[in-house]
């Protein structure tokens, strides 16, 4: 990630506020990225729907389950689909458990919260006893060591939330591909604009969790939770996903010593908009799952552009995927950005804009440390080789 | 038939060079001429007596009587393995030459020319002739050194001319030496080897001789002209270098040093075993040191070619075979690895292991270029199944209860091999790929498939040792005494 000095930094964050204050996003606006963010994002709108059906699969049917073989099933386990299992004829839906557990790892937000309540306690105990009535062992088990269901349960709400937050964002990334082919979407303001009426519209979505065991319904997060689409799952997933992360593994080296890993380590940032997307399709790098679900349902016109884009043509192109989903990204965020804000970011109320200020220094100080200078600084060049 | 491995390439050169150029007429004309060579060694091979210890296919006619210049040719266990892995290394040379290249007629002839002239050499039975050739593939490969070469092409060119032409001089005069104090009137060298000399007069002979020979194989510190030839010579070109011509030095350190002055070599093995103990060490610790790709794999080279002086000093039958068998051993994987690097400058536009970095990147890098080095790499340090493991095996167990110091110092070295290749590799191919790399091509397969050939090569031949021993075993005893 680009290293920035603090006054030019603070130059920077200057800059990005009047940015955001005169309507634009984070990402430079051009034909290209408007191309390549609304394409990956009916891919990605795809691909997290089918996802989102899976997560909610496991949250509901699969719950305290030992061994959950056929998780990735669906449900539809016969020879034919376990033959396209083997053959990897499928989605990666490990790459959906991989965001999952990093939100679970990281927590925060209300999910996060209402996980170490009693109400949820008492609920799952409940589950938990009455899934093992008749096995005496896992019941001993439970005893022994009562944290151990109980903690899968808490991975099973995650499992669920997660499933819901998906599956809302699939259908606004669809409809946005939906709207730029009628002509409606015409910039990357227009797509940070589409996907931030989406978010407002299903802000207060309730976010549950129940499950159904021998006709009786446990609700492990009930509606009375009061926890909602936005701000108990959609910022935590940003918070988890889109900044902190993980490195990954025999990519990068940091040294403590010098300072790279701040003494706050949730500062620690190696989410998808810090990534480096140029070791992707090496070993043990999770994105390279989402990338490869990804590329089966890329639109034309952008599987076109990523032909002529590259010297390799299509030869890398889960790289270059991932590269149009780091600029998709910074369009989500800005428009969770702008959406969170205090006030309206068009606001000529002296004490609402400085509030705002507040709010986006926070914000640009840690996103500025990301890709975006070095995704913008790219866009620029590309330009400046197209006006010569 | 004989004839015919070393007059095909050079008649067609003389028709490449003689022929207006239209299109890709002269490569495709090498290559055709290249593939009859090969196809005419692998008659000869079928029809080849491996039991049989003497020289077969034998041409001998009288060419300059009153100097004694014999056309005597002849092929033997020592002598085939080496003309068919020249036929086969120029076919490799020649389809890993970019197309594009400048001036091809004179680059296809030369080329040709080059493996005509060590085709000649390995088949001479008579010294004077094999002179003629070592001598004639000295001109072609300046040229495709000078002319087709790196940036300081004409300083390393020269410096290969002159190094290389005194090993001419040097091995002539021990010739003629040899035929003076035998009072023979011709070269023949059946003729020659049948007479006895004083311990003296060997010593007295086999010294230029042994000189002569080091620089061309090269062993220290006679080595220095080879990182400049091959830092500066062209793919192909590193790949003939290391694959054929440094044999010619092996070769002549067999047939002639040991076979015409076997007791002068007894004398001297001690000292020669300590001298390849030492060309294997220092040919590895300088390649530690070195920062181009190449200049490792040309150093590498070095200290390989100590452990066929050590095999050829412990005389042993199953040291002189191993002395054999790594000689197509290290023209395979010297190839390969040359290849490979070639690949690499071809794509990234450097050699340099501080800049390179990443390749093994699976969108943007060159993996497949990156899994093959590792596999050359592994060849290379000796690790079983690979073609390498079995020829330095075969040295080290043939050596070692004749020569056990330097042979645990020749271990060292090939401890060392792993030492300096795997710091390349993991300099050059682990990692994140370097920002400026990360719009390089791809290689396409047609691209590697000469480096396929030479790893199903070096696979196979690890995994069936047989399939080049047999051709030796006969006549590596038969260089030993008594036979």
């Amino acid at each position: 990630m680009a290293r920035i000095s603090k006054s030019s930094k603070s130059l920077l964050v200057e800059e990005y506020i009047t940015r955001l204050e005169q309507g634009s996003a984070l990402l430079d606006d051009s034909p290209q990225n408007l191309i390549e963010v609304v394409g990956i994002l009916k891919s990605y709108g795809v691909v997290l729907d089918a996802y989102s059906v899976n997560l909610n699969y496991i949250a509901d049917t699969q719950f305290l389950k030992l061994f959950p073989f056929f998780k990735y099933f669906n449900g539809k386990v016969n020879a034919n689909t376990i033959a396209k299992f083997i053959a990897h004829d499928r989605l990666n839906y490990e790459y959906a458990e991989y965001c999952m557990k990093a939100m679970f790892w990281h927590g925060g937000g209300g999910v996060d919260a209402y996980l170490d309540t009693p109400e949820f306690a008492t609920e799952t105990e409940r589950l938990i006893k009455a899934y093992h009535r008749y096995n005496p062992l896992m019941l001993a088990l439970h005893k022994a060591f009562p944290d151990f269901m109980c903690e899968q349960m808490r991975q099973m709400a995650y499992y669920s939330a997660l499933g819901q937050f998906w599956r809302v964002m699939s259908d606004i990334f669809i409809n946005l591909s939906d709207s730029y082919e009628k002509g409606k979407v015409k910039s990357i303001p227009d797509v940070v604009q589409f996907v931030l009426d989406g978010l407002v519209a299903d802000a207060a979505l309730p976010i549950t969790y129940t499950v159904h065991l021998r006709g009786q319904e446990y609700n492990i997060i009930p509606k009375s939770a009061g926890l909602t689409f936005l701000m108990d799952t959609g910022v935590p997933y940003i918070e988890a996903i889109f900044f902190r992360g993980t490195p990954f593994a025999g990519t990068v080296s940091y040294n403590a010593q010098a300072y790279e890993i701040p003494y706050d380590l949730g500062m620690f940032n190696y989410g998808a908009l810090y990534a480096d997307p140029l070791p992707i399709g090496g070993a043990g790098i999770p994105p390279t799952l989402l990338m490869q679900d990804m590329r089966h349902f890329l639109p034309d016109y952008l599987r076109q552009l990523y032909q002529v884009k590259s010297v390799r043509g299509l030869g890398d192109l889960r790289v270059q995927i991932c590269e149009s989903f780091q600029k998709s990204m910074f369009c989500v965020t800005t428009a969770a950005v702008k959406g969170l804000a205090p006030h309206p970011l068009d606001t000529n109320d002296p004490e609402e804009k400085l509030a705002n200020r507040k709010y986006l220094t926070r914000w640009l100080n840690r996103i500025l440390e990301s890709q975006i200078i070095k995704v913008n600084n790219e866009t620029q060049d590309q330009s400046a080789l197209r006006v010569k | 038939m004989l004839s015919a491995l070393i007059l095909i390439p050079c008649l067609s050169a003389a028709i490449i060079g003689l022929l207006p150029a239209k299109g890709n007429s002269p490569r495709n004309l090498a290559i055709a001429t290249a593939l009859s060579v090969l196809a005419v060694n692998l008659i000869l091979a079928f029809q080849f007596d491996f039991q049989h210890n003497g020289f077969q296919f034998v041409e001998d006619i009288a060419w300059i009587d009153w100097i004694g210049l014999n056309y005597h040719l002849g092929i033997d266990g020592l002598s085939f393995p080496l003309v068919l892995l020249n036929s086969f290394l120029t076919l490799i040379a020649i389809s890993s030459t970019n197309p594009q290249i400048q001036r091809p007629k004179l680059y296809y002839a030369m080329l040709l020319l080059l493996s005509g002239g060590a085709a000649g050499a390995f088949l001479a039975q008579d010294l004077l002739l094999f002179f003629l050739f070592y001598e004639l593939e000295i001109v072609p490969l300046y040229f495709l050194i000078a002319i087709w070469g790196g940036p300081k092409r004409g300083y390393a060119a020269m410096k290969f001319l002159l190094y290389t032409a005194l090993s001419g001089i040097l091995v002539l005069a021990s010739f003629l030496g040899l035929v003076w104090v035998t009072e023979a009137n011709n070269f023949d060298y059946l003729f020659l080897r049948s007479h006895h000399l004083p311990l003296a007069t060997q010593l007295l002979l086999l010294a230029p001789l042994l000189v002569g020979i080091f620089i061309k194989i090269p062993i220290f510190p006679f080595h220095t002209w080879l990182p400049d030839a091959h830092v500066q010579a062209s793919t192909p070109i590193s790949v003939l270098l290391a694959g054929v011509l440094l044999k010619l030095g092996t070769y002549a350190l067999l047939r002639f040093a040991v076979g015409l002055f076997f007791d002068g070599w007894l004398y001297l093995a001690p000292w020669l075993a300590i001298l390849a103990a030492i060309s294997a060490l220092y040919g590895a610790s300088c390649a530690i040191a070195q920062k181009d790709m190449k200049k490792v794999v040309a150093y590498s080279s070095v200290s390989h070619m100590g452990y066929i002086l050590l095999a050829a000093s412990a005389t042993t039958r199953l040291s002189m075979s191993a002395a054999i068998f790594q000689m197509v051993s290290h023209g395979l994987i010297s190839a390969f690895l040359f290849l490979l690097v070639g690949m690499v400058y071809k794509k990234t536009g450097s050699r340099d292991v501080d800049f390179l970095r990443g390749l093994l990147n699976p969108e943007k890098g060159l993996p497949v270029t990156g899994g093959m080095m590792i596999l050359g790499v592994m060849a290379s340090s000796g690790l079983p199944g690979m073609v390498g493991f079995i020829s330095e095996f075969l040295v080290f167990r043939g050596s070692f209860p004749i020569f056990p110091i330097p042979t645990l110092l020749c271990l060292v070295a090939t401890g060392l091999t792993a030492v300096y290749f795997l710091l390349v590799i993991n300099k050059v191919f682990f990692g994140r790929l370097t920002e400026g790399l990360a719009q390089i091509p791809p290689v396409k397969w047609k691209e590697h498939a000469p480096a396929f050939v030479l790893l199903l090569l070096i696979i196979a031949f690890g995994l069936k040792p047989d399939w080049v021993t047999h051709w030796s075993e006969v006549q590596a005893i038969a260089l030993l005494p008594g036979s």
